[in-house]
């Protein structure tokens, strides 16, 4: 398993609230920005997003490519983020 | 071929069920992801429905096929007749390419391992590891058993069978050219 990022780390440690979307890990704010334009202006909101797609992987990472320009890592990133965090808390 | 942005969201979910695509349900934000994956499964044109005669009648026809090759061309089509054994539920395409290239990287291994003209060991080892090919005839035979002319394949079965000849004449040759003793004799 890669090592995982601060941000990852952050993320996965509380319930996210109204975190915005920049805080997932592989996002960053270029990223991030055109997720806004989307509508995705909060973390809750991809995280909405993540379960609709019944948290596959590689329909997530596809959706992330399609909606943001993402390449290979980030969608990685995003998605390890947001399963951890579902298997937290969810 | 209606477009697919007309479809309701009903229909795109039975789409994706037909051409075994997993998915989620189909709301605003997923309905372009599903509507992309269609458009490339319906582009590399995936059967989307599959139908099993068709598929079941190529299979028994390529086992058959098979059967018939060994004796003639012994290792290469061996190998080959027990990719098709293992795995019969691959597409007829993925099946001629992916026999094509068992049998070709197959033959070579098998041709280094024995070095200097144990023939007979060539055929042991394939046989042992499929008994349904147990009779391995000799290879000068020449068993002219009907091939089923299949020009479906990536290199021409004549080829093959050259090129099988010829390795084993240039076997042929360096072993009569080893079995010379008498020189030693003679140092000695």
């Amino acid at each position: 398993m890669s090592s995982t990022s601060q941000k990852h780390k952050d993320f996965v440690a509380e319930p996210m609230g109204e975190k915005p979307v920049m805080a997932l890990a592989g996002i960053g704010e270029v990223l991030g920005k055109r997720l806004e334009d989307k509508g995705f202006d909060k973390a809750y909101v991809v995280l909405g997003q993540f379960l609709v797609l019944k948290k596959d992987e590689e329909l997530f990472r596809d959706w992330l490519k399609d909606t943001c320009g993402a390449n290979v890592k980030q969608q990685g990133d995003c998605y390890g983020c947001l399963k951890e965090w579902c298997d937290a808390f969810l | 071929m209606s477009s697919l942005s007309n479809k309701s969201a009903q229909e795109i979910s039975d789409l994706l069920d037909e051409y075994g695509i997993k998915h989620g349900p189909v709301v605003e934000t997923t309905r372009n992801l599903y509507e992309k994956k269609l458009k490339e499964a319906m582009a590399k044109g995936k059967r989307a429905k599959p139908s099993p005669d068709k598929t079941y009648y190529r299979e028994e026809e390529e086992e058959v096929t098979y059967v018939y090759r060994t004796p003639t061309r012994s290792e290469g089509s061996g190998d080959s007749g027990a990719y098709v054994r293992s795995r019969p539920e691959w597409n007829e395409k993925d099946y001629q390419h992916e026999t094509s290239y068992s049998s070709y990287s197959k033959s070579k291994p098998e041709y280094s391992r024995s070095n200097y003209g144990n023939e007979p060991d060539m055929y042991d080892t394939p046989s042992t590891y499929r008994s349904t090919y147990a009779k391995s005839p000799p290879m000068k035979s020449g068993q002219d058993v009907p091939d089923a002319p299949k020009s479906s394949r990536l290199i021409p079965l004549w080829l093959q069978f050259v090129f099988f000849l010829a390795v084993a004449a240039f076997l042929y040759l360096v072993f009569s050219t080893m079995e010379t003793n008498e020189p030693l004799k003679g140092i000695k």
